[in-house]
């Protein structure tokens, strides 16, 4: 079911079809994502918010390729939609420095029952892990550490 | 004599090189160099490199070969690091170099 919303385009970030894809430094509402997720045949939302954990550091930086990025978090917020058969999608990464406990990266979608809203989330937030140009830096008290990915992917083909 | 040489400055190109991560704090953000027709990719990647030691080491392995984690795109496009030396350079291309992304 897609949302009848015309399509907006802002620097750096999508609306379609009531959904958001962002890279941005400021944070967002994800009350109103879910408001805004409740679309006519939705019936489950999950809501995904991975945060700046604990980890004995004092602030988090992250850098993005940015207009790379922005096209390839809107491409997978498609290919989810068509496999998992999604309502709505909301992807905002956020970059710059963060602090413990604030949010990264929160992805809302919505979908007619949970095993789909469930299995679109889990496809969004490893196809993001996978291959989204996006990189965190640790700030420690002794300096900083750049987090390695999980995947190792030279040949240009990210692993999904 | 000097007409020849007006032409062959015209045939110069402009590219731009990005760098991110790792690779950003080593070499710097943007990169915009000169580079002659038929320049491959990873021959333009060297001539900035070998500028910077601990770059160059980070990038490239001891036979001069990309490392395998290092990613190319060009135009936002990603390149295979096997192709990179037969990948060519074209006027006004966007190439970007990193190591292997941690979104999420």
């Amino acid at each position: 079911m897609r949302s009848l919303c015309s399509r907006r385009l802002r620097a750096g970030r999508t609306f379609c079809g009531g959904n958001m894809i962002a890279i941005q430094t400021k944070d967002v509402d994800i009350g109103q994502l879910i408001n805004t997720a409740k679309q006519r045949g939705a019936g489950a939302i999950v809501v995904f918010d991975g945060i700046v954990r604990d980890d004995d550091i004092q602030e988090m930086e992250l850098e993005a390729y940015e207009e790379v990025a922005v096209k390839e978090l809107e491409k997978i917020a498609e290919e989810a939609k068509t496999l998992h058969n999604l309502c709505s999608v909301d992807i905002i990464h956020r970059i710059g420095r963060l602090a413990v406990g604030e949010n990264i990266l929160i992805i809302v979608v919505s979908a007619g029952h949970r095993r789909e809203a469930y299995e679109g989330s889990r496809f969004i937030i490893e196809a993001i892990k996978a291959g989204v140009p996006i990189w965190k830096k640790e700030l420690t008290k002794d300096g900083g550490r750049w987090v390695p990915g999980e995947h190792v992917h030279g040949s240009g083909k990210p692993i999904r | 004599m000097w007409r020849f040489k007006e032409r062959e400055e015209e045939e110069e190109m402009t590219v731009k090189v990005r760098f991110f991560a790792r690779f950003r704090e080593l070499f710097g953000t943007d990169i915009v160099t000169d580079a002659a027709p038929g320049t491959s990719f990873i021959d333009l990647i060297k001539k900035i490199a070998e500028k910077n030691r601990e770059g160059y080491e980070a990038i490239f392995d001891t036979n001069g070969a990309f490392r395998e984690f290092v990613i190319l795109m060009k135009n936002g496009k990603r390149i295979d690091c096997t192709d990179a030396g037969k990948t060519l350079i074209n006027d006004g291309d966007e190439i970007a170099v990193f190591p292997p992304v941690a979104g999420g």
